[in-house]
């Protein structure tokens, strides 16, 4: 099933959670709502899945107004953060119980109920676990607990709540990645509130990075990364050097560098600023770019991340580099190399967000 | 990183120093606290079971089957049976509406709840009397249309309603606002209807909660004295209750009856206090009920 998000708006008392938000989500696909606190991706959530009543705007469901259903009509499955495991009901029960409260006319029988908690626990591949408490499983295994009671009702959306987020990070690893393959394989329009970029880039097939009440912009993984939008996507994406310098005939200068910014010409001059990843910063010491101070090395795993410092204004900017670059380079700290960008985009003074 | 890992060790080579008063500290806390516990709870009712029984079994056994004494128990049985069940309904409505809605005057409607806490219990007892009394503000409607509510039953029905209300409602507010509503969301989602939802998600989760106010409100609406004796009457074999008998029999200076009648309500009450332990005991012993910190 396919969601038409169309100028909802939501208020929280005088707290504004969502501005005139617009989004088109297809069917099957997989679709990450991606942001920091109070961007208003949960809300939106619920919003969606009917759990909050909106105060402006439309949620169609293949085109069909879903403000006349009632949440429990609505067919979707919701996975909170925190689980929300009944905590009184073994592991079946739970599952289980979607089915049980059915309309007596539409309720499975006994061992229809048998058989598809079965299979769902299979799905999830808690198998052995049925009789279990909640509280007698791990964060993992209840979160998918969840997942399988979710699924259990066969929602034709399933709607994620940061699912992930009260794990520790190997699990959470393991369990995205296994959620990537179990969309694959059943096809249900889901989507996943996440604030862990990691985790959107990675699993989704479309990004909405989200920002105050506001979608900033929404794209695939690839897209959003490489091409934000704006200084709050580049930020909140990773990362980033910024660059202050004047623009002028499409050109930015800074320190020495100069950017194309073909976008910008034709402007008269004005600040403006480059944005650049620490990767795309290209470290030499041949005498070409930027020339910056070293001030810290750190080496982390397969990377090497090098703290650097402007000596004309003092600001610090950070590179990072395969490690073998780094052997070839043979740098100290202390010591003066230079920066060139690789990639980089512009943006003019005051245009935030 | 580095800093960070060695706060941590810091923290965990002064773990061990558990603070322990010294000895002479511990035995005088422990001794006032069980000198306090004999004087006013221990010898008080051992008190009254030797006064009962100090003119031998016969006369206990005689003063507790005296007819009138039966005709109290059995009014106090009723009241409780009564006042129980209705504020079990209305703590449940208070307390579901105060944790799951979001309305205005909540606050007020928190304080009321808790009006019959702050009022002294002769007051509320003269407040039904202003209300429904034969001079009252009601008083001729109920007298005109035959119902008698001052001097009987549902006046003492009435004014022990009115002290026990908050009990159940105190009890539950903070466990089902520490609950939150996760659980009935995720049952909504799944199909349930709000009936269900009572049914299966909320009422296992509380029912330990229940019991206790359960048990707080049975034992307050026995034991009420004040609120009931101005709207009773102190009519003997119809409108008195163990309480208001044993203040009789006392200012008669029949003490073996007294305290023969005392003594029932003290078991009463012992009854009350193992089911309150047991009750206790029972939710902290059934991990399923405790929900997990976040």
């Amino acid at each position: 099933m396919s969601i038409q998000v169309q100028n909802v708006v939501k208020r929280f008392g005088s707290f504004s959670a969502l501005h005139d938000v617009s989004l088109e989500i297809p069917e099957g696909k997989l679709v990450a709502l991606l942001g920091p606190s109070g961007s208003g991706k949960t809300t939106l959530l619920r919003v969606i899945a009917g759990l909050e009543a909106h105060d402006g705007g439309t949620v169609l469901f293949d085109g069909r107004n879903a403000a006349y259903r009632h949440p429990r009509d609505r067919r979707v499955g919701f996975v909170f953060q925190h689980y929300a495991l009944f905590q009184h009901s073994t592991v079946f029960e739970n599952i289980a119980f979607g089915l049980r409260v059915r309309p007596r006319a539409q309720r499975p029988s006994e061992n229809e109920i048998q058989r598809r908690v079965q299979e769902m626990l299979d799905l999830v591949q808690l198998g052995g676990l049925a009789d279990r408490y909640p509280t007698q499983l791990s964060g993992g295994q209840r979160q998918r607990v969840a997942l399988a009671r979710a699924l259990a009702i066969e929602p034709r959306i399933l709607l994620l709540d940061e699912p992930f987020g009260a794990l520790d990070a190997k699990v959470r690893e393991e369990l995205r990645r296994w959620l990537r393959r179990l969309h694959e394989q059943m096809e249900i329009t889901t989507v996943l509130v996440t604030h862990d970029q990691e985790e959107a880039l990675e699993v989704a097939d479309q990004v909405v990075i989200m920002n105050r009440g506001r979608i900033e912009q929404v794209g695939t993984p690839e897209e959003v990364y490489d091409s934000p939008v704006n200084p709050f996507v580049y930020n909140f994406l990773g990362a980033v050097n910024i660059f202050r310098g004047r623009l002028a005939d499409g050109k930015l200068q800074v320190g020495g560098l100069e950017l194309d910014a073909p976008e910008h010409s034709g402007r008269a001059e004005e600040p403006a600023f480059g944005c650049v990843r620490p990767h795309d910063l290209v470290v030499s010491r041949d005498g070409h770019g930027m020339p910056v101070l070293v001030k810290n090395i750190h080496v982390i795993g397969p990377w090497v991340r090098l703290e650097l410092r402007r000596p004309d204004t003092g600001e610090p900017l950070e590179a990072e580099l395969p490690k073998e670059s780094y052997r070839d380079l043979g740098v100290s700290v202390d010591e003066m190399v230079f920066v060139t960008p690789r990639k980089f985009r512009v943006f003019l003074e005051g245009q935030t967000g | 990183m580095a800093g960070h890992a060695g706060r941590s060790a810091g923290t965990a080579t002064s773990a061990p120093r558990v603070s322990t008063e010294p000895l002479a500290v511990r035995c005088v806390l422990i001794g006032l606290a069980l000198a306090f516990l004999f004087l006013f709870l221990i010898a008080p009712v051992v008190m009254v079971f030797s006064q009962a029984l100090g003119k031998g079994v016969a006369a206990y056994l005689a003063a507790v089957t005296d007819p009138e004494a039966m005709a109290a128990l059995r009014l106090t049985l009723i009241v409780a049976a009564i006042v129980v069940p209705i504020n079990l309904i209305f703590g449940l409505a208070a307390a579901w509406a105060i944790t799951k809605f979001r309305f205005p005057g909540k606050n007020l409607l928190i304080t009321l709840i808790d009006l019959p806490f702050a009022i002294s219990p002769v007051v509320s007892g003269l407040i039904f009397v202003l209300l429904f009394g034969a001079r009252g503000l009601a008083g001729p409607w109920l007298e005109a249309a035959g119902w008698k509510v001052i001097f009987a039953v549902p006046g003492i029905v009435i004014s022990t309603l009115f002290v026990t209300a908050p009990f159940i409602a105190r009890e539950l507010i903070p466990l089902m606002q520490a609950q939150g509503a996760e659980e009935e969301e995720a049952a909504m989602i799944l199909g349930a209807s709000g009936w269900q939802t009572f049914w299966r998600v909320t009422l296992p989760k509380i029912k330990w909660g229940l019991l206790y106010g359960v048990i707080l409100c049975n034992a307050r609406a026995m034991g009420e004295f004040g609120a009931v004796s101005v709207v009773s009457g102190h009519i003997r074999g119809i409108t008195n209750t163990l309480p208001l008998h044993v203040e009789i029999l006392y200012n008669e200076y029949n003490f073996t009856g007294a305290f023969a009648v005392s003594s029932l309500l003290a078991l009463l009450a012992l009854v009350t206090l193992i089911a309150k332990s047991l009750v206790e005991w029972r939710s902290n012993h059934n991990p399923p009920d405790r929900r997990e910190k976040r």
